[in-house]
């Protein structure tokens, strides 16, 4: 899937590495979020962008389950406010990324 | 105007990585910006509540914050500062200590506030280490006047004592010596505490234990006392006796002392906290499973009480759960214990008692509940409670069980109790 694909998708697409560092910030997760791609992209995930994951419920079940495919309902703080989201993460051993979809 | 966009793309930069939770909330709770740092801790308590809600988030850890910040008269300032708030979620992963938060609250006008959340677990465990190493020093290096010492026979009955014992206690040796550890240190009633024949068995098992509590003199005083248990051994293997200092530490572990209170009560009632009361539920279930002793559980909830609230103000509905609680602590026996699980929800710990012994003490509390009454500035108050019974002999699944009974004891009509298993039938 390219870039532009990518972006045109109604819910935001997060791709995070083995060492959790953002490697994919679609568009419209970066206009929900305010936060522009060049800021996130390169970054540790769990420690700069979404602390609120960085626990049991999601950066933890990334740790303990190398296969994953689960729905998530969560609470974000996008520009500060509390906004509930279904978040489906998605990992399977042998990709490179793992995957967080943010539907709101 | 593109200038505008980068600078609030910066602030929202800084407080999305900020390693400290944030939140800006109005008077009642509600949320109207929150950072990510403080979402990772309060997503996890919230449970069933919703997340817009700060209160609601913390109702079954720290009921009490809302308390506070309603006492707190002033317009604006700071209303409490790293209060501690414990959170036993991560049970799974078999640590020995809970997660702490410590909350500090800074009220911005009469209708906002914003709270500071952070993770201070580390500490708090240092600071228990440290009070332990402290004990132990002291013991060594201070001078040894400041310690009772009781030596005790292998069976509990203590044979001699110090002349410190005197000094400190305010009792003649000849009135303690030939007693039990259980008779000169009765449990204090509603704490949860172990009981004597359980510390001999810890210290017989581990070489020492150590225990932190009242202890009364003969002239009724009392005094916050730590009391540390070894057992004497003949070669490692046949046990001769115990040795039990007692020392006076009000002066020196004041901060300790509070902030054990602190770590295991409820602010408001005094009622344990429910951190206190998983661990207490969990010793005395382990009790269940390794020697078969019964165990029951009861759960309590005041009946209307938002209506309570709502008609006659929150100061009042404080005053009202203070002396809910303070009721049902005086009619519990010493091993029960008493804790506040959420804003109007409390739950009896009670060890060694079958259903139908949970259920005629369910009744007993129903009926004092039912009595008494509460002096308000409107006249007197009367209030009536529901309760749920469970026991360990059906379930493992104790709270919950208690639990389902408690909302068939509402829907019946409140005011009464219902015993998990029980048929539906209305009387």
């Amino acid at each position: 899937m390219s870039d532009e694909d990518r972006d045109a998708l109604p819910f935001g697409v997060i791709g995070i590495d083995h060492a959790t560092v953002t490697q994919i910030y679609n568009r419209t997760e970066s206009q929900m979020a305010g936060l522009s791609p060049d800021k996130v992209l390169g970054t540790a995930f769990f420690d700069n962008v979404a602390q609120c994951m960085n626990n049991f419920m999601v950066a933890q079940r990334f740790e303990d389950e190398p296969e994953l495919d689960a729905i998530v309902p969560f609470v974000l703080t996008l520009r500060m406010r509390p906004t509930p989201v279904q978040l489906r993460l998605l990992a399977t051993a042998a990709a490179p990324l793992r995957f967080i979809l943010i539907e709101r | 105007m593109t200038q505008a966009v980068s600078e609030e793309e910066r602030l929202l930069e800084f407080l999305y990585a900020a390693p400290v939770g944030l939140v800006e909330f109005e008077m009642a709770g509600e949320i109207a910006m929150i950072n990510p740092h403080a979402m990772k801790h309060l997503l996890p308590l919230a449970g069933g509540h919703g997340a817009s809600n700060l209160f609601a988030m913390l109702d079954s850890y720290a009921p009490e914050m809302r308390n506070m910040l309603e006492r707190f008269d002033a317009p604006r300032g700071t209303v409490c500062e790293g209060q501690r708030i414990i959170v036993d979620l991560d049970r799974q992963n078999d640590r020995d200590d809970s997660k702490v938060l410590a909350c500090t609250i800074v009220k911005l006008d009469p209708a906002r506030a914003i709270a500071c959340i952070s993770d201070v677990t580390t500490q708090v465990a240092q600071e228990r280490r440290l009070k332990q190493a402290e004990t132990w020093f002291a013991s060594l290096l201070n001078d040894v006047k400041g310690y009772a010492v009781l030596s005790v026979t292998s069976s509990g009955a203590v044979d001699s004592v110090n002349a410190s014992w005197e000094r400190q206690t305010g009792s003649v040796p000849s009135a303690v010596i030939g007693q039990t550890l259980a008779e000169i240190f009765p449990p204090v009633p509603a704490e949860g505490g172990l009981a004597m024949g359980e510390q001999l068995r810890i210290a017989k098992r581990d070489g020492w234990h150590l225990e932190e509590g009242w202890h009364y003199r003969s002239d009724g005083s009392r005094y916050w006392s730590q009391r540390l248990l070894a057992a004497r051994m003949r070669d490692d293997s046949e046990l001769i006796g115990y040795t039990l200092v007692l020392r006076d530490v009000r002066r020196q572990s004041r901060d300790v002392d509070d902030l054990r209170r602190l770590l295991t009560r409820d602010h408001l009632t005094g009622a344990a906290n429910r951190a206190r009361f998983q661990q207490v539920l969990e010793r005395e279930q382990h009790g269940w499973h390794e020697n078969g002793t019964p165990l029951s559980l009861i759960m309590i909830d005041v009946d209307h009480f938002k209506r309570v609230n709502d008609v006659y103000g929150h100061p009042i509905g404080d005053v009202v759960l203070r002396c809910f609680a303070e009721t049902i602590a005086g009619a519990l026996r010493p091993a029960d214990l008493l804790a506040r699980l959420g804003g109007e929800e409390f739950a009896v710990i009670l060890p060694a008692t079958d259903l139908a012994g949970a259920v005629e003490m369910a009744e007993t509390l129903r009926g004092l509940i039912a009595k008494m009454r509460v002096d308000t500035p409107f006249g007197k108050l009367g209030i009536t409670a529901s309760f749920g019974c469970s026991t360990v002999e059906h379930t493992h699944e104790l709270l919950p069980a208690a639990d389902a009974a408690l909302y068939i004891a509402k829907r019946k009509g409140r005011d009464q109790v219902h015993a998990a298993g029980q048929t539906n039938m209305a009387a």
